[in-house]
């Protein structure tokens, strides 16, 4: 009987039960069983750490469901070690990171895994890609709240992040309506603007800033004061993290890009520029962390499912080294180096561009 | 492997020094200012604000073997995907701009030396030398030992800069070469030394207390980064005065005060600075800190 890893290896997002009970499901009917490998693949290459030695949790459509809503605790949510430069203290305790990817698959074989189904944001790809290379047998499932990985038209998460922040908008709105104030709600989104602009037009912002659209703060004051003139109360701008001014040129490398916690940057900026502009007092706001948690919504729960299963789906055909990608109306499989390295931006012709245009939302162009 | 050498070092040792830093460090520290000098091996940098475009060259995207070099949209500059890279150095040798580059390069006992003595006129006056730094220098025990005992043999002094989280053959074989060994003790307390610099101290305090026994005439300078939060308490200082207090050959204790000019080299190689929110010691503190040390070694030959 064929056994299959699962693994979680993404950012946390909310609902990954779905995909978990989508891959059990799809692997019982085909006769496998499913072994859940905890925290990335510190379940394999660090077994000490785990209570009784045991690093991988057998998962069964029984415990999954009696497991709802715990399996993410117990499964951990985030790969914690690049197998490809594991930290290790060695003798006379000295620290180096050595490339235990070879002892991984050895862990995989002996652990009777003949395929691992990872669960990806962007970074893991790369790893699961380079873990095909040599050899594994691996779907990945993708997950961002971003929405930014390629191939996919939707990653799983996003829909529930895009609901969490549509509903701060509002709530920033009454905020800011209420003070007379400008709120500036930065979302996430360092190179795609999606969440910023579908969320921004789901709410009728007065301007939308991403990442692909260079801003000028001088056109958005024109256009927020020329609305407030004709009587129109001028309350909320949402930007994405990754939006940036024209004037920067060709792409800044960020100032204090490579700090843990730059959240809050841009939001601070377009805030300062739009109050010395407008006049009007502006404020930031930053949800940040908090989109990543939370309730799945249906679309969420009903596309981890489907993914689960599909990823299932794709070893039963013989499918190797492939993403499982959402193109309406299919779920299809493809190659992971075709969603390697390559982001899933807002096109200049987007519909939602356009439509945002059309409602009369600054772009900050 | 070398990183760099840098001449007209004032904090290297005794007078005007041209410090060799080496590349490999056996610590972890997260306050660390040298991220680069970390890795054993050659490593690859990339400075984003040097790239010319993908419209005008593109040419590191071709010469790399493991696809590792992207670009975002029809956006301008590359982009390196660190999980991908293995330091092969294709890209640096495309790339007209030098925005990639690599660090560390692999040099000789001569090769070195030849860099150094072009400063040799500053040695004699000042009472100067070389100085071997890092990442470790004795990581490269053969080496260090080699490039020290020639460096002698042509009359210039040596010093080490060491944190001595090594094994004990290692400082055996490169000590007598020495005239001045400034060694790192950055906490005294195992806990937090694990928590903060990835692993305890034992080895360190061993080798540090079988060196100050087996060298009796070597020149040992004690030195603490100070960093705010993590060891800028009497605590630690009056620690390592105890530890280093019975050794005559200890001559001295620095407190280096924390700061962060490291912090731009972590965006060039891909990593993160855990410290952000760390600031270097407010200045009074440091004296009363400093004080207290001078206290100590107030009767003590300098």
């Amino acid at each position: 009987m064929k056994r299959i890893g699962v693994t979680v290896g993404g950012r946390y997002v909310a609902g990954l039960q779905s995909v978990f009970t989508g891959v059990v499901r799809a692997a019982d009917e085909a006769g496998w069983r499913v072994a859940a490998i905890r925290d990335g693949f510190d379940g394999l290459l660090f077994e000490d750490r785990y209570p009784d030695r045991s690093g991988v949790v057998d998962l069964t459509p029984r415990n999954i469901e009696a497991l709802s809503g715990f399996s993410e605790g117990i499964l951990g949510t985030a790969r914690q070690t690049d197998p490809f430069r594991v930290r290790t203290v060695v003798a006379d305790r000295r620290i180096e990171e050595q490339d235990r990817s070879d002892e991984l698959l050895e862990r995989l074989r002996a652990g009777g895994m003949d395929a691992v189904i990872s669960i990806a944001g962007p970074d893991e790809l790369a790893l699961s890609w380079k873990l095909a290379r040599k050899g594994l047998v691996t779907v990945c499932v993708p997950v961002a709240v971003e929405n930014d990985v390629a191939a996919t038209h939707l990653s799983f998460g996003f829909n529930s992040a895009l609901t969490y922040v549509i509903d701060t908008l509002r709530r920033a709105r009454k905020a800011a309506r209420s003070l007379g104030r400008i709120a500036v709600v930065e979302v996430p989104g360092a190179h795609a603007g999606w969440l910023a602009l579908q969320a921004g037009i789901a709410v009728s912002a007065d301007a939308i800033l991403i990442p692909e659209i260079p801003y000028d703060p001088g056109k958005i004051a024109v256009r927020l004061s020329g609305k407030e003139s004709s009587g129109w109360p001028v309350s909320l701008v949402v930007a994405s993290e990754g939006a940036r001014p024209v004037d920067a040129g060709l792409e800044q490398a960020h100032a204090g890009a490579h700090v843990i916690d730059r959240a809050g940057l841009t939001a601070k900026t377009v805030t300062l520029e739009l109050q010395r502009l407008t006049g009007h007092e502006a404020f930031p706001i930053v949800p940040g962390a908090l989109i990543r948690g939370g309730t799945p919504t249906a679309v969420d729960c009903q596309l981890g499912t489907g993914f689960g299963a599909a990823a299932v789906r794709a070893l039963k055909t013989g499918e190797q080294g492939v993403m499982v990608a959402f193109q309406p109306p299919d779920l299809k499989y493809v190659p992971l180096a075709e969603a390697v390295n390559r982001v899933r931006t807002v096109p200049e012709d987007s519909e939602f561009i356009q439509v945002a245009r059309t409602m009369g939302i600054s772009l900050g162009d | 492997m070398v990183l760099n050498i840098q001449p007209y070092s004032l904090h290297d040792g005794p007078g005007i020094r041209t410090t060799v830093f080496l590349k490999g460090c056996t610590l972890r520290c997260k306050w660390c200012c040298n991220p680069e000098s970390i890795h054993p091996g050659q490593e690859l940098a990339y400075n984003a604000a040097r790239c010319i475009g993908i419209r005008e060259c593109g040419a590191c995207i071709a010469a790399c073997p493991e696809s590792a070099v992207f670009t975002i949209g029809a956006r301008e500059r590359v982009r390196v995907n660190w999980d991908l890279c293995t330091d092969c150095g294709n890209c640096v040798e495309a790339c007209p701009s030098r925005a990639l580059t690599l660090f560390g390069k692999p040099m000789t006992v001569d090769e070195v030396l030849e860099e150094v003595e072009k400063d040799g006129a500053f040695y004699g006056g000042s009472g100067g030398g070389i100085s071997l730094s890092g990442g470790e220098c004795l990581m490269q025990p053969d080496f260090s030992a080699a490039l020290l005992a020639e460096a002698r043999r042509r009359g210039i002094n040596t010093s080490i800069e060491t944190a001595a989280n090594v094994p004990w053959s290692a400082v055996l074989k490169v000590l007598p070469h020495v005239d001045t060994v400034l060694h790192d003790i950055k906490l005294m307390d195992p806990l937090r030394h694990r928590k903060w610099v990835g692993v305890d101290n034992e080895v360190i305090l061993k080798n540090l207390l079988k060196a100050y026994e087996a060298f009796p005439d070597k020149r040992f300078v004690a030195r603490s980064p100070i960093i705010p939060g993590v060891n800028d308490t009497e605590e630690h200082v009056e620690a390592v005065l105890s530890f280093v207090k019975p050794y005559r050959n200890v001559v001295a204790f620095e407190l280096l005060p924390y700061h962060r000019l490291g912090e731009g080299k972590y965006g060039y190689l891909g990593k993160v600075y855990a410290l952000k929110d760390f600031t270097p010691p407010d200045p009074e503190r440091l004296r009363k800190l400093r004080d207290l040390v001078a206290e100590a070694f107030k009767n003590r030959e300098p």
